[in-house]
C-alpha cells in the first residue's frame, strides 16, 4: 500500500487520526488491501501528507487494538483481511454507523416520523 | 551513554513561563500567560493580528523583558540564557534583520560555524529548492524571500528547540508543505520541541500535538489538536427556545432572528448538554477555524 492511498483532510471536523483508522476499515472491508499487505510506514505517511507521526502512530495503534493490522517485527503493519462473509453482520453494519446517523439526524430536523422514512429506505434496499 | 544523555536532557522543560504580563503604551499585550511545552510536542498558536502572538514569543525567549512574570528555556531563566543553552535553540522572527550587509551564502556559512550539528547538505539543498539567490545581499531580498533564508539557518542548525513566528507568510503552497513535513519529522523522529505562531488553521491542524488560542492577550483554551475537535461543538438553539441554552458555554452569540449560537463541552461522560437533544436544536461539529472564530469573536 501506497502512502497517497489515504486521503487526510486537515480542516475536517473528524480528527486526522480518525480520518486514518476509518479508511484504514474500508480498505480493508472493501478488499482493496488483501491480508498480508504491508502498510506504509509512519514516516511515509507523516512524510507524504506533512502531518504530525504521532498522529500517525495513533491510529495504527488504534487499528492495531481493532485487529485490522497487525505488527510484525522489523517489517512494519500488515493487514489482516476478513473476507466480507467472515465479518460478522453487526460488524458490517458498524461501517454503515456515521451515515445512519447522520440521516437521523436530518430526518429529526426536517420532523419526519421514522415510518415513512423507513418505508422508503427498506424499498431502496430492494425488500 | 549517549541515549542517557539525551534522556537526562528531556526531563528539563524546554519552555516555560508563568504570570508574563505585558504593556505596549498602555495597552495589555499580555494579560497573565501560564505556559509550558513538553519536550518533542509541535504548539500552534493561534490569535488574531494583534492578539499578543509575538510579544508572547519574544518574552518566552528572554527578548525582551516583561513587566511581570518568568520566563524558562531549558530550565534556566530565558533573560540570562547560557551560549550553551543558545545553541540547542533557534527562532526566526517574523521579519529577520540581522546581518543584512551579507548575502544570503555568507550568513549561512559565518552562522554555522556557530552550531555543532550544522547541516551544510540541507542549505545547498534548500537555498536552491526555495529559490533563493545565494550570492545576493540580504538587505536586497524582499521580506518573503529574506524569511525564507531565516528558516533555512535555523532548520540546518538542527535545534532541539525550534520557535517560528508566522513562517507560513513568506511561503508558497508548495515550500509551506514542505517546511511543514520538515516540522513534523523531526518533532516525530529527533523530539525537536517545535511553537509556532500562525493564522493559517489548517497548517496548524496537519502538524500541531497542541493548541493555544491567544486572544486579547489572554489564553482562552490549550488542548490536543484531536480533543478541541472531539470534545467541542456548536449548539444551535431557535429563539424560542433561547430559555433552554446551558449557562455553561464558552461563547454565546445572539443572532438577528433571535436563534442562539453557543460553543459547548461534552461532559465526562461524552455526553452534549441536554439542550442538545431538544427538537429544533442542532449540534454541528466544529473544525479549528471554525472554534477560534466562534470563541475569539
Amino acid at each position: 500500500m501506497d502512502a497517497s492511498l489515504l486521503n487526510i483532510q486537515p480542516t475536517a471536523s473528524e480528527p486526522i487520526y480518525r480520518q486514518i483508522v476509518e479508511q484504514l476499515r474500508r480498505l480493508i472491508a472493501g478488499g482493496q488491501l488483501e491480508h498480508g499487505e504491508l502498510l506504509p510506514s509512519v514516516r511515509d505517511v507523516a512524510g507524504f501528507h506533512a502531518i504530525n507521526p504521532m498522529t500517525v502512530s495513533r491510529a495504527y495503534g488504534i487499528a492495531e487494538s481493532e485487529g485490522l493490522v497487525e505488527r510484525l517485527r522489523g517489517k512494519g503493519m500488515a493487514v489482516i483481511a476478513m473476507r466480507k462473509a467472515a465479518q460478522s453482520e453487526s460488524q458490517r453494519l458498524a461501517l454503515l454507523e456515521p451515515q445512519l446517523q447522520e440521516l437521523a439526524r436530518h430526518a429529526h430536523e426536517l420532523e419526519l416520523p421514522a415510518a415513512p422514512v423507513l418505508r422508503r429506505l427498506t424499498k431502496l434496499l430492494g425488500e | 551513554m549517549n541515549a542517557m544523555l539525551r534522556e537526562t536532557e528531556s526531563a528539563i522543560v524546554p519552555l516555560a513561563v508563568s504570570g508574563l504580563v505585558h504593556c505596549y503604551e498602555g495597552s495589555n499585550a499580555l494579560n497573565g500567560i501560564d505556559l509550558a511545552l513538553e519536550p518533542g510536542s509541535v504548539l500552534g498558536l493561534i490569535g488574531r493580528n494583534g492578539a499578543g502572538k509575538s510579544t508572547l514569543i519574544r518574552a518566552m525567549l528572554g527578548l525582551l523583558e516583561p513587566l511581570a512574570g518568568e520566563a524558562r528555556v531549558f530550565g534556566e531563566p530565558a533573560l540570562q540564557l547560557s551560549d550553551a543553552a543558545k545553541a540547542r535553540i533557534a527562532y526566526v522572527p517574523q521579519q529577520p534583520e540581522a546581518l543584512a550587509w551579507l548575502t544570503a551564502q555568507q550568513m549561512l556559512d559565518f552562522v554555522g560555524r556557530f552550531y555543532p550539528r550544522w547541516d551544510k547538505a540541507f542549505v545547498t539543498n534548500t537555498l536552491g529548492r526555495w529559490r533563493i539567490q545565494p550570492n545576493k545581499l540580504l538587505a536586497k531580498l524582499s521580506p518573503g524571500e529574506r524569511q525564507r533564508v531565516d528558516l533555512i539557518r535555523a532548520l540546518a542548525s538542527q535545534p532541539e528547540l525550534l520557535v517560528l513566528d508566522e513562517p507560513a507568510a513568506a511561503l508558497d503552497p508548495v515550500a509551506r508543505r514542505e517546511l511543514l513535513r520538515e516540522v513534523a519529522l523531526r518533532a516525530g523522529e529527533s523530539g525537536t520541541t517545535v511553537l509556532f505562531s500562525t493564522h493559517i488553521v489548517s497548517d496548524l491542524e496537519r502538524v500541531a500535538s497542541e493548541v493555544a488560542f491567544l486572544h486579547q492577550g489572554k489564553l482562552l483554551m490549550r488542548c490536543s489538536v484531536d480533543e478541541t475537535k472531539e470534545r467541542y461543538a456548536r449548539l444551535w438553539l431557535p429563539g424560542k427556545m433561547s430559555a433552554a441554552a446551558p449557562t455553561q458555554s464558552l461563547s454565546r452569540r445572539r443572532h438577528d432572528d433571535g436563534s442562539l449560537s453557543l460553543v459547548v463541552e461534552r461532559d465526562a461522560s461524552g455526553h452534549w448538554p441536554e439542550a442538545a437533544s431538544l427538537p429544533g436544536a442542532r449540534v454541528d461539529a466544529l473544525g479549528l477555524e471554525d472554534l477560534f472564530v466562534e470563541i475569539a469573536e
